[in-house]
């Protein structure tokens, strides 16, 4: 008779950790939301069309290689050449939808790598708060400010400018948006009534940490991860302009690097645009994609 | 006051010894071997032996690290340039100037335009002009800063040729004309910078005032009688900039990355150009250099932010 007052409170915070984990179907609820967002639905539709294009490129386009057409040298946009060819005579149609491989690719990775370094700083610093946390986040926000490009160039340089090289030296910079986020995220759901509840019946510590708190930050990191990947691709385009690309495979940014170092980019004003708008896509698409993701998950920010 | 200041200063010193802490490392613990690309790789093997023990790179890690930093607070000695034969200080001072000159002119434009800009669609929040204005901002985000320098030299440099194609002034001149000539070279390149970063002035602004205009002393200030001018531009914009303020000072690590671009497309002599020409000619001291000095100026700016935050907000002023 002793024990149940406790057991029924043990069974009372059962139940609140069922209602606060389980509401009816969050997924679903989600993808309702998201269903009703114009700009989600166009980031959404411009990811997935760069991803048929990245995947379908040996049908679409001949792998741009070697020598073009000598006798076709800089020529504008025709029936043949859709959007006109290079100082070499290759085709920027080609280059331009093989250079969505090296985009998505770099986008991915990068993103994925400051996930994994940034999530788990800002687990603990969020999860444990105290000094260690505090100083982990000055460190955070000091490489925040400091000037990521001109890093990121003596690296390339150093390292070698293979293209996963430069995806990683992307992604080793743009984790402390990550960290940051996390953080955030993991400071306010520590808080909530279904924490101390999983905490009362007895839940280790790392199961609250990564079943309970690391499930629920998952969303707002998705959304800075859309942010990262626009960054990252304007970031290869820009070491590649800067002569930091991967000559061996065709990049958005190696492509307007030719256009700048062959002079081509006052004569053809195609050579330079066509590269361009795929940049502007992507990284329109990525961020629509995040502003639809982040509007559905918060009740706040929809619209009526 | 003094207090904040003070923790600032310290964060400053801090972000300045990472920075000098990383350029030290990155040359000497990455693969391959360092001396290769300390120094020159034409000089013969015992130049090269000497100068190693000059340089202390026979050394364990840790006592080159002091070394470097001897160097660096007592000597200001950043090393060699490969290519000019000249201290790598030396060449990056000389273009520093333009580089200053070019980012502070965007700083000053953006605020000027992008502020306006944000109240204005907070306060028509909804309309055709708010989404216009929100539109045009993210189509900023969205282009690549290079092309869209060579968009502009292409139309206004190009076709109809009211600006300069390149450099940053015409020699020869003096005095006013000089200064004329170098505003003239100046507006291509600064109105690269000025759209690309327009977008997160613009937005931020937006959002802060949006917030701002919604809480009681906005009500009060309006029930008091003021003029709606008074209130928007004095009561509301005051409080929207200090948050403002604080990512215009997280944004100029972007801003030097932005210049750097700009620079290349304009062939305007500034370090962004310094850094082209470097990454070209493997000129690894000048990189290593430009990167540290950079984020010094990154640090100057941030504090500089800093004091215009102390004077906007009360709460700091009177502490």
């Amino acid at each position: 008779m002793r024990d149940t007052p406790l057991a029924e409170k043990k069974s009372q915070l059962l139940d609140v950790l069922e209602k606060e984990t389980k509401t009816e179907s969050p997924l679903r609820e989600f993808i309702k939301h998201f269903r009703r967002n114009v700009l989600g639905m166009i980031g959404l539709f411009g990811v997935l069309f760069l991803f048929v294009l990245a995947l379908c490129a040996p049908l679409i386009a001949d792998k741009p290689e070697g020598y073009g057409d000598m006798a076709n040298m800089l020529q504008p946009p025709s029936k043949e050449y859709w959007f006109g060819t290079d100082a070499l005579g290759l085709s920027i149609f080609d280059q331009v939808i093989w250079g969505t491989r090296v985009s998505l690719y770099v986008g991915f990775v990068s993103a994925f790598i400051a996930v994994i370094i940034g999530v788990p700083i800002g687990l603990i610093a969020g999860y444990y708060g105290g000094r260690i946390s505090s100083i982990g986040m000055a460190i955070t926000d000091i490489f925040l400010t400091l000037p990521i490009l001109p890093l990121m160039i003596i690296m390339a340089a150093v390292l070698g400018t293979g293209i996963s090289n430069i995806a990683l030296i992307i992604g080793l910079f743009s984790w402390p948006q990550i960290a940051r986020v996390t953080r955030a995220e993991t400071m306010s759901i520590s808080k909530r009534q279904y924490i101390e509840a999983a905490r009362a019946v007895g839940a280790r510590e790392y199961q609250i940490l990564f079943k309970h708190v690391l499930l629920n930050a998952i969303p707002p990191i998705l959304v800075n991860m859309t942010i990262i990947m626009g960054v990252a691709v304007i970031s290869e385009a820009g070491l590649s302009f800067l002569g930091l690309g991967d000559p061996m495979s065709w990049s958005w940014g190696t492509i307007l690097q030719n256009a700048h170092a062959t002079g081509a980019i006052i004569k053809a004003w195609w050579h330079s645009l066509f590269p361009s708008i795929g940049i502007m896509i992507l990284v329109l698409s990525f961020n629509f994609l995040g502003i639809g993701i982040n509007e559905a998950l918060n009740p706040r920010l929809r619209k009526k | 006051m003094k207090q904040y200041l003070l923790l600032r200063s310290v964060r400053a010193i801090i972000t300045v010894f990472i920075a000098i802490t990383i350029t030290f490392l990155i040359l000497r613990v990455m693969p391959g071997d360092p001396t290769t690309m300390m120094l020159d790789p034409r000089m013969d093997e015992k130049a090269r032996e000497q100068l190693l023990h000059d340089f202390g790179l026979d050394k364990p890690l840790f006592v080159q690290y002091l070394l470097f930093l001897k160097q660096l607070f007592f000597h200001f000695d950043l090393g060699m340039s490969f290519v000019n034969r000249a201290p790598v200080l030396d060449v990056i001072l000389s273009r520093l100037p333009w580089t200053l000159l070019l980012m502070g002119a965007s700083i000053i434009v953006t605020s000027l335009i992008g502020i306006p800009l944000g109240v204005m669609a907070a306060y028509r929040k909804g309309t055709v002009l708010d989404q216009l204005i929100n539109a045009f901002s993210i189509l900023g985000i969205a282009i690549f800063t290079p092309w869209l320098g060579i968009v502009l030299l292409y139309l206004l440099g190009f076709k109809i040729p009211l600006f300069p194609i390149g450099g940053a002034s015409t020699p020869g001149l003096e005095g006013w004309a000089y200064i004329a000539d170098v505003t003239h070279h100046m507006v291509l390149p600064l109105a690269t910078l000025t759209i690309i970063h327009l977008a997160n002035y613009v937005l931020f602004m937006r959002a802060n005032m949006v917030d701002v205009l919604s809480e009681d002393y906005i009500r009060t200030a309006r029930a008091k009688g003021l003029k709606e001018k008074r209130v928007v531009w004095i009561h509301a914009v005051r409080n929207a900039m200090l948050s403002t303020v604080t990512m215009m000072g997280l944004q100029v690590g972007t801003i030097v990355g932005g210049a750097i671009l700009t620079e290349t497309v304009f062939a305007y002599p500034g370090i962004g150009r310094l850094i082209y020409e470097s990454v070209k000619e493997h000129d690894y001291p000048v990189l290593q250099g430009t990167f540290l000095i950079l984020a010094v100026t990154v640090v100057v700016v941030n504090i500089l932010t800093d004091i215009v935050y102390t004077y906007l907000d009360p709460k700091i002023r009177f502490d």
